[in-house]
């Protein structure tokens, strides 16, 4: 994006337009300076993500009145420009007397706050932050404007929207320097600011948020280990030589890293290891060496061996359940990126930089490139659970039947109806979960607000522990009845991979079910849309006894007469109803 | 030069969305289409970016047809 002049990124997206995507993203841009460019360097960036853009520019300077007739877009954004706000008073800014000002803050922080509550139940607002960097202003003084400034991004941080999204475009502008990231000389006659640079950098900070949104994100950073998390190589250079302590030069840069790679995996984000090495060799280091800061805590997985690299990611992919395009890895040789590339043009990688200084850096902006930190309690075990899973897997070779090996696990499902404290986590997995997914429709927290508070839906959750640990909540449907009370219709159902093989689906969707005959509904209906990732779940409900009922272009319907139903048989899960 | 010409009709044809073939040396903003203010304004960003060229500003405003275009464009590469 950044090597492609607009002219490139106009007729590339030219020649996307033709495609149409399975996805759509519909965005309208509000703005009181004119951004016009903006929107086909976004569109392409959508494009190539195989999303269909559908972008509307709202009217100039008229951020109110648009936000009122916003219907159902995906995203807003919002470009509240300083500029134009210190164009609107009529006298020089540094010389508006106190009262004046304050009357201007109070105005804008009222108008600030009819946008975001007209936008309420738009899933996703992102508001750039106010800005000083396109004014001159002294080096030692405060001035009014800064302070006005300072005062209005107070505010709007303080502020408490669950869809509402911040960018801070003075780091933009940072990275850039004024002169690249604002070019005033069409400022005058058309109010445009912006110059091309910033937009392409301004796609750039919404990446990790527009995959997000568009549920792309990743889950797992995979690092090498010689010369990636230490100095040198374990096989050759011996235990005692490779270095990573902070007190050395060579040492340091991979102290920090092993400390990054630390405040990831107490983040949410997976860790692993894929390294080319004796693996006693590796996991006495990380059980036994003095300057280890990562440890076998903080790490999910090791495929530690002498196979290839691409055998080994996409083993990783296969024993912690996820995509392929949800790893990003992270190694030193030439030779291995590229095979990796190659091989795995999904997974993004990180080389470790020649000059050692940039090491750290590069790093950082990958993973905020990668990953959204958007933690909840969920996330933070979820190292934890995702080791038990491979404790697990090791036992399963123990039992002769897979059903004794799951009765052996003594697993409990906590049952939940409309719970309001699970919102972010309940959208999250909307967002999240690609394999057992029967529908993959994404939600934002606001929608399933409003799915708890109509009357005939239903948001049931489930949290799962067993002997090993708990797996928090990691099931989920959304049922809505018909107003007579005589059909139902699941909406929703998905279940986290980690939780995936042990017959949870069977017994969480068989209480639904039970739930729903009691209440005096006669038949249910389901839909099955099928993705690239989710063929495990292709025959759920025809094994539940549903009856299909239409097939048409990659949805099939059914229905399932609940006085013929016939309740699981399952007894070793145990329900206990919240 | 003719290079040039090619260059130019390539940056026209991607700001105004229309095919190349009907960018011609009679085009201007009385006739194409889609030539409106605010694409004006992307045509001068993608002509300064294609030609790494910077336009001056008091022509910003004379840039108004296919001839006029070109030769301020050499102009500037001199």
């Amino acid at each position: 994006m950044d090597s492609l002049k607009y002219t490139e990124i106009l007729q590339k997206n030219k020649q996307l337009s033709t495609a149409a995507f399975d996805k759509i993203l519909s965005v309208k841009i509000l703005s009181n300076v004119t951004v016009n460019a903006f929107k086909e360097i976004f569109e392409y960036s959508l494009r190539l993500k195989k999303i269909s853009p559908q972008i509307e520019i709202g009217n100039f300077d008229n951020l109110v009145q648009d936000s009122h007739h916003v219907k159902d877009e995906n995203i807003i954004f919002i470009f509240y420009d300083m500029l134009n706000i210190a164009d609107s008073v009529s006298d020089y800014f540094e010389l508006l007397d106190h009262q004046m000002v304050s009357e201007l803050e109070a105005k804008i922080k009222n108008e600030i706050h009819l946008i975001l509550e007209n936008l309420k139940d738009t899933p996703s607002v992102i508001f750039n932050s106010f800005s000083t960097s396109a004014f001159n202003t002294s080096f030692t003084r405060v001035s009014q404007l800064e302070k006005f400034v300072r005062d209005l991004n107070e505010f709007l941080y303080s502020l408490n929207y669950k869809n509402l999204v911040i960018v801070n475009i003075d780091k933009i502008v940072f990275e850039l320097g004024r002169d690249q990231a604002y070019d005033f000389r069409f400022y005058l006659s058309s109010k445009a600011p912006y110059s091309l640079h910033f937009f392409k950098s301004y796609i750039k900070a919404i990446e990790p948020t527009i995959k997000k949104i568009t549920g792309a994100v990743k889950k797992a950073i995979i690092f090498d280990c010689d010369n990636t998390l230490w100095k040198g190589v374990l096989g050759e250079d011996g235990f005692d030589n490779i270095q990573m302590t902070s007190t050395s030069s060579y040492g340091k840069p991979f102290n920090e890293v092993q400390h990054i790679a630390r405040y990831l995996s107490r983040n949410g984000i997976l860790v692993g290891l894929c390294s080319k090495n004796n693996a006693q060799d590796v996991d006495h280091v990380f059980a036994n060496h003095k300057d280890i800061v990562l440890t076998n805590q903080d790490i999910v997985i090791k495929e530690v061996n002498w196979n290839d690299k691409v055998s080994n990611l996409l083993a990783i992919s296969k024993k912690l359940n996820i995509g392929i395009d949800s790893i990003v890895f992270v190694d030193d040789s030439d030779y291995e990126i590229n095979l990796v590339k190659e091989a795995l043009p999904d997974v993004e990688t990180l080389q470790v930089p020649k000059n050692l200084y940039q090491y750290k850096n590069n790093l950082l902006a990958f993973i905020y490139k990668n990953f959204n930190f958007s933690i909840t309690e969920e996330d933070l075990q979820k190292t934890e659970q995702y080791k038990t899973q491979v404790y697990r897997d090791m036992e399963k070779n123990k039992f002769e039947s897979l059903e004794k090996y799951i009765a052996a696990l003594k697993i409990r499902l906590d049952f939940y109806k409309d719970s309001r404290e699970q919102i972010v986590r309940i959208s999250q997995l909307t967002q999240k979960t690609n394999q057992f997914n029967l529908t993959t429709v994404r939600y934002s927290e606001t929608e399933i607000q409003k799915f708890i508070e109509d009357e005939n839906c239903t948001i049931y959750t489930g949290s799962i522990s067993d002997k090993y640990g708990d797996s928090g909540i990691t099931i989920l449907s959304i049922v809505c009845k018909d107003s007579f009370g005589q059909t139902a219709r699941i909406d929703t159902l998905l279940m986290s991979c980690r939780i995936i093989g042990r017959n949870i689906e069977i017994v969480f969707l068989n209480s639904i079910l039970n739930s729903l005959k009691e209440s005096g509904i006669k038949s249910v209906t389901s839909s099955f849309i099928s993705t690239t990732k989710n063929a495990q779940v292709s025959d759920f409900y025809e094994k539940l006894g549903f009856e299909l009922t239409e097939t048409s272009s990659g949805i099939k319907r059914y229905e399932l007469n609940l006085h013929n139903y016939k309740s699981s048989d399952i007894n070793y899960i145990e329900i206990n109803y919240l | 030069m003719e290079n040039n010409k090619s260059r130019i009709i390539l940056v026209m044809s991607s700001v105004f969305e229309t095919e190349h073939e009907s960018i011609n040396e009679e085009s201007s903003v009385d006739n194409v289409e889609n030539w409106d203010s605010i694409r004006h304004l992307n045509l001068i960003l993608a002509l300064e970016e294609e030609f790494r060229i910077t336009i001056p500003d008091e022509e910003v405003g004379n840039l108004v047809n296919f001839k006029l275009i070109e030769i301020i464009v050499n102009e500037q590469l001199k």
